[in-house]
């Protein structure tokens, strides 16, 4: 069986390269790009870990076939910041405590982001929802939740938002 | 896990899919959005030659309304993704049995944005005997739908008794749905519920070289409702749903002209409750008593045809069967009830 | 406020940034030059001999690169204790569960090591399996291991006396006898293993531990070679929940594929693999019978548990004891009398849980409610009465320094509104309550203690060598923030080299729940060793005395005079010009009686600090479905001083998670003929965002004497607490006592049914 070869955009970057049939979006872009930010934790669609964007809407990259991202534009979560600048949510992710292991967080973050890009400031159930789809073993989801709710969000500042108090904050 | 190798071809149009089609037959899987073929192929359970993919076939991915010719349609295409049809207010209006089935289906990061309604209603049937990886399935004897002779989820059964799961082949099946399917020269249209074959290992009716191309469903000015139970609030597949359409009698827009009650994940199609959907005919659209009735009979036409095999309790999945339809006849009573009430006031002005 | 600059403060933690940004490697990122793919063979039976194991035909493909066996590995046997050294990293005479090892292939790439594994011929004798534990201890055909009669792997016994002649004494006994099937770790990560042999033929390997100095100890005795030769690495780790404590077959595998080949070997597990070749939890049947007098205080117990151990030891004396040892650690007896039997059987090998024994905690509290019920006490009041009391000794003989049990039941009392709501709450709506307590530490003989190196930089920044692991949990933040409120640094000043058994000192591993009362110690006196050397320096120039002086915000000054300061980074290279060192180490060591052992003498001082949690729920039950709605948890834990409450509330919501929602709810493995029929993501129920309730979280503070700062273990006992409080509140809400958890939906409309049948209105 040929290699085929397909031109993508990922994190804005092209690339043209050789894949076989059978080759995952979630391999190409670990074993071949080593981009490695998108996590297999299950390797059928459950888990949410392997989630990234293809042309702005969030799918998963193990049952997404590399030729299917053919001419697409695919963000992954090492495309989330500029340069050393994070994003909103992932600064949010960081002041809210809402990473412990950190192995669902790239999932969480391209669900959450995926989220926010569609409904801005977005209610305490419609996060849960939107993260239905990934699974965390650590978190509770509590504090993922709220760092969602807080992404760039002056509007309901809490204590851990960074807009309010630089990080090191007395305890009540 | 690995994908086996397979040949990929991706036609650009609806033409060349089914051309395709016809060269390779047998040999060839349909790929839409992947959920449920990919993770077959992963666990070994199938190994197509070639996989053609229908991700360029814009022209089948449409929700648009056919009333042509005194018709009155909701036509889907067989590529609309799962996302589309929850956003469609049109299905949210005149199909929410629909509307509700799709929401619940898998997550929404899970696959609603390149997951189809046709994907859907063609998943395979399931069996945590048979859904295993290969390292499960190897050092016992092969179970029927695997090529065998053994039924692990019903002892000495002839037979496979995979189930099918499909939330939206449950709901359009209550909301009286019928499918175009296209070959090469041809098409045919079958209603869904003759589509399915209540056969464990083929469970649907249709040739390795069709391809279900449109979704249609009749607006009949009734209302519908989809009911469906898991453990979890998403990603499960259902351990019973129910999918029911009640239309009222236009002379008495109160009572219950014709009532379409469907079951789905406890046997290996969804089930049409004859018995229980006649048994409502002309009762009124809030009658609780009738609702359990036809819930109680809906348990047990369906108790003859579940096994144990997609979790909890076989009973427990029994007595939600009334549950489900209990809580759908209900709900859809209610939307009917409100509708009739605004027609009704609408008329007096 | 507290004295402290960044102890006890909301501080975001040092590994998120790399985690938010992809960049963290986990063990399965990791892609070295030449590297390999590993997989293994395991057995498709539960119980069988092997009669042949042929690898000739495996071997032939172009790009295997090698196929071990069994023979391959001189028949090491790998056991946590010398007593249970019955498991071989490949099996050579016989398979004892579906998922054992019986080889392994290395490959160019995956499916050239997958059409390996299917070439390998091996060849069975089917033995008649053994899945029950009870019909285990009874069965008259093979043994699952020779050397062990009537397949029973441990026997703890406990027993303080006066037991039977408190019985009599009772004014009220009752027996219950819960059950509990396995649960599973599901940690975010699936396992893998990375190894290598490197130039000077050391042993390189990264994977997800518990403590590599765990790791390493073991594979230096496999492969005969010292353990300086033996490196294991720091790599991120997706969550342990106790199920990374020990090695792995996986890893000697990989390492020996890796000294076959002369490359690196990747091995990276299926999550099926991770689910039935790591380890589960255990399933058990306990029975409580509880005797109290006219007040409700216990006078005597008895408890016996039979746990399903599955097809090896693993840490079986521990699990067998940590579920009684929580116990008597939370509640007072009078006397008590405890048999745990592990017994095997032909499943998975069962390890050490977060909740150590859902059934054995919630049916303790189950039956609390329930005789407090028939006394007519409350279930506060029925706690309160037995609940452990500062200063006192547990049941085994251990001191309680620290305890403020009372004040988290006060404080989840208050704020979750209990003493409004119990007995007042409409049908089907119900609150319930769980206390529970958990050890900080184990005795661990020469691996008890923890060691840390400090070294500064030139320019005022320091390196930290500490062998604490993170298994997610937050200890890298954990050790940065004690090392930077010690030196007077800032988090961002601090480079923390860990985990790694080349580069740091031995430390007893995460996985007893000491890496901050131990591991952060010892971090902690380092510092301070490595502080009084700039103090001396910085005396000197500043001309005062050292114990005058105070370091924080990288300036060292004087303590009632700030203004006259001197910055760190100064002092350090005034010391290097002055010929003095700047940098120190520091070492801890628990005084934990070194005679006390799991099964030959449980007494004597376990550890030094035990943890303890209240945790109350309020559910609502739907009586048509049996479903439940968590409407909020209340969690209060005792965790002697708060180092950083920002990362104890996410342990706090995460205990409630696995332990309740998930633990008590949903999470069940089911099996047929020692298959488990749900290995995966989709089919074990997991916990997800839009069924967990609020949850309110509240730390309470009894500054332990020996931790640092007064910490000690915090928020396991809650996965513990939760469980329980799940439990009582579903009890409470459908008014029945509930004795088989998980309380899945089925098992709650069986109840609510078989109630209505009874008591018809």
């Amino acid at each position: 069986m040929d290699k085929i070869e397909i031109s993508l955009t990922i994190n804005e970057t092209p690339y043209q390269m050789r894949v076989l049939p059978n080759d995952t979006l979630l391999e190409v872009l670990r074993n071949q790009l080593d981009l490695t930010g998108s996590k297999e934790g299950c390797d059928e669609g459950v888990c949410g870990s392997c989630t990234v964007h293809m042309d702005g809407k969030p799918v998963r990259a193990c049952l997404t076939l590399a030729l299917e991202a053919r001419g697409r534009k695919i963000k992954t979560v090492e495309g989330l910041a500029t340069g050393d600048a994070l994003s909103d949510l992932q600064q949010s992710f960081i002041d809210h405590g809402a990473v412990q292991c950190g192995f669902c967080t790239p999932g969480m973050l391209m669900a959450g982001e995926a989220l926010l890009s569609t409904t801005p400031g977005p209610d305490e159930q419609t996060i849960r929802r939107a993260l239905s789809g990934n699974i965390c073993r650590c978190t509770g989801y509590a504090k993922i939740v709220t760092a969602v709710a807080h992404a760039g969000n002056p509007q309901a500042p809490c204590p851990d938002c960074r807009t309010q108090t630089p990080y090191l904050q007395a305890k009540e | 896990m690995r994908l086996p190798r397979f040949e990929y071809l991706g036609p650009k149009t609806l033409e060349g899919a089914l051309d395709l089609m016809a060269t390779h037959r047998d040999d060839a899987k349909i790929l839409a959005g992947g959920t449920d073929l990919l993770v077959r192929m992963k666990k070994g359970l199938i190994r197509p030659k070639t996989i053609i993919s229908l991700k360029a076939l814009d022209e089948l991915a449409y929700i648009k309304r056919d009333t042509r010719e005194n018709r009155n349609n909701i036509l889907i295409g067989g590529r609309t993704l799962i996302a589309d049809i929850i956003a469609s207010d049109l299905v949210q209006r005149k199909a929410p049995a629909l509307s509700r089935a799709c929401e619940r289906i898998g997550a929404i990061t899970l696959q609603h944005f390149v997951g189809t309604l046709a994907g859907n209603i063609l998943q395979d049937n399931r069996c945590w005997h048979y859904n295993q990886s290969q390292f499960h399935r190897s050092g016992r004897g092969a179970c029927h739908k695997d090529g065998g002779k053994i039924c692990y989820a019903r002892q000495d059964s002839d037979r496979c008794n995979s189930t099918c799961q499909s939330d939206g082949a449950t709901a359009l099946m209550a909301l009286n749905a019928s499918i175009t399917l296209q070959r090469k020269g041809g098409r045919r249209r079958v209603d869904l519920a003759d589509f399915y074959t209540n056969d464990g290992i083929a469970p649907h009716a249709i040739e390795s070289h069709e391809l279900l191309t449109q979704i249609c469903i009749p607006i009949q000015g009734g209302q519908s409702a989809y009911k469906r139970l898991s453990y979890r609030s998403a990603i499960d597949y259902p351990l019973v749903c129910a999918g029911v359409l009640l239309i009222p009698s236009t002379a008495s827009p109160t009572e219950i002209s014709e009532a379409r009650i469907v079951v789905g994940a406890m046997g290996r199609s969804p089930l049409y409750m004859a018995a229980a959907s006649a048994s409502l005919g002309g009762k009124k659209l809030d009658d609780t008593d009738a609702f359990q009735k036809a819930g109680k009979a809906a348990m047990d036409t369906a108790a003859t045809f579940a096994v144990h095999n997609v979790g909890s309790t076989l009973e427990y999945r029994y007595a939600m069967v009334a549950e489900m339809v209990f809580q759908a006849l209900t709900e859809a009573g209610e939307a009917a009830r409100e509708t009739g009430q605004k027609a009704a006031n609408k008329g007096v002005q | 406020m507290s004295e402290y600059a960044i102890i006890g403060k909301r501080m975001p933690r040092v590994d998120s940034r790399a985690k938010v940004m992809g960049k963290t490697k986990f063990t399965a990122d990791l892609n070295l030059p030449n590297m390999l793919v590993g997989k293994i063979k395991r057995s498709p039976h539960a119980h069988a001999r092997i009669i042949h194991n042929d690898t000739t035909k495996a071997k032939a493909p172009p790009g295997v690169m090698s196929v071990v066996t069994g023979k391959d590995t001189a028949g090491v046997k790998w056991g946590v204790f010398a007593y249970t050294r019955d498991q071989q990293f490949i099996q050579t005479d016989k398979a004892r569960y579906i998922g054992d090892e019986v080889a392994g292939v290395a490959a160019i790439d995956e499916e050239t090591a997958l059409k390996a594994l299917d070439l390998i011929e091996v060849e069975y004798e089917i033995l008649p399996p053994v899945f029950d534990p009870m019909e285990a201890m009874t069965m008259e055909t093979e043994l699952i291991h020779t050397e062990f009669p009537n397949n029973i792997n441990i026997h703890v016994n406990i027993d303080t006396g006066q037991v039977d002649e408190n019985f009599a004494k009772a004014h009220y006994i009752r027996e219950d006898t819960f059950v509990a099937p396995e649960e599973s770790y599901f940690q975010a990560e699936p396992y893998a293993v990375v190894a290598r042999f490197d130039s000077e033929d050391c042993l390189e390997i990264w994977c997800p531990n518990g403590g590599p100095h765990m790791k390493s100890k073991p594979l230096s005795n496999a492969f005969k070679i010292p353990l300086h030769r033996v490196k294991v690495r720091k790599i991120a780790i997706g969550g342990a929940f106790g199920g990374r404590s020990e090695i792995c077959p996986a890893d000697y595998i990989c390492a020996l594929l890796a000294k076959k080949t002369g490359r690196p070997v990747k091995i990276k597990f299926t999550r099926e693999e991770n689910t039935i070749a790591t380890r589960q939890g255990h399933a058990m049947i306990t029975t409580h019978r509880t005797g109290v007098d006219q007040e409700g205080r216990v006078l005597a117990r008895e408890t016996t548990c039979y746990m399903d151990g599955g097809a090896y030891s693993s840490t079986g004396p521990i699990a067998t004891s940590v579920p009684f040892l929580s116990m008597e650690q939370a509640y007072r007896m009078g006397s008590v009398r405890y048999n745990g039997y592990r017994i095997y059987t032909n499943k998975p090998i069962r390890g050490m849980i977060r909740v150590h024994g859902r059934g054995f905690a919630a049916g303790l509290d189950t039956q609390l409610d329930m005789i407090a019920a028939h006394l007519n006490i409350d279930p506060v009041e029925m706690r309160l009465k037995n609940s452990r009391q500062q200063g006192e000794y547990t049941s085994t003989k251990s001191f309680v320094a620290s305890c403020a049990m009372d004040e988290t039941i006060h404080k989840a009392v208050a704020k979750s509104g209990f003493s409004e709501k119990f007995g007042n709450l409409p049908p089907f709506h119900g609150i319930g309550m769980g206390t529970n307590s958990v050890q900080t530490g184990f005795p661990m003989g020469i691996r008890g203690g923890s060691q840390a190196f400090i070294k500064f930089n030139e320019d005022g920044e320091a390196t930290v060598m500490s062998g604490v692991v993170d298994n997610g949990q937050g200890n890298d933040n954990m050790v940065v923030q004690i090392a930077a409120e010690e030196l007077g640094l800032l988090p961002e000043d601090i480079h923390l080299v860990s985990a790694d058994t080349e580069t740091t000192a031995s430390d007893p591993g995460s996985y007893s729940q000491v890496s901050t009362f131990v591991g952060g110690q010892a971090v902690k006196i380092a510092a301070q060793n490595c502080r009084a050397k700039l103090f001396d320096v910085a005396a000197k120039v500043l001309k005062v005395e050292p114990s005058t002086l105070a370091a924080k915000n990288r300036l060292i000054f004087v303590k009632d005079t700030p203004e006259i300061c001197i910055p760190i980074k100064k002092v350090v290279r005034i010391s290097l010009l002055n010929f003095t060192s700047v940098n120190a180490e520091g070492g801890y060591w628990p005084r934990v009686d070194m005679k006390r052992e799991w099964v030959s003498n449980p007494y004597g001082q376990m550890c030094e600090a035990f943890s303890f949690g209240t945790t109350i729920v309020e559910v609502k039950v739907n009586p048509a479905t049996g479903q439940v709605t968590v409407l909020n948890a209340t969690a209060a834990q005792d965790v002697g001083y708060a180092l950083n409450p920002l990362v104890l509330e996410g342990q706090f919501e995460g205990s409630i998670a696995m332990g309740g929602q998930g633990g008590m709810l949903t999470e069940y493995h089911e099996w047929k003929e020692g298959r488990c029929l749900n290995p995966t993501m989709l089919d074990y129920k997991l916990p997800l965002a839009c069924d967990m309730p609020p949850i309110h979280s509240i730390m309470v503070e009894s500054i332990d004497p020996k931790g640092p700062y007064g910490a000690k273990e915090a928020a396991m006992s809650i996965a513990m607490s939760a469980a329980q409080a799940y439990a009582a509140a579903v009890s409470n809400a459908i008014g029945v006592y509930m004795d088989s958890f998980p309380l899945t939906p089925d098992k709650i409309l069986a109840a609510i049914k078989a109630k209505e049948n009874k008591e018809p209105e």
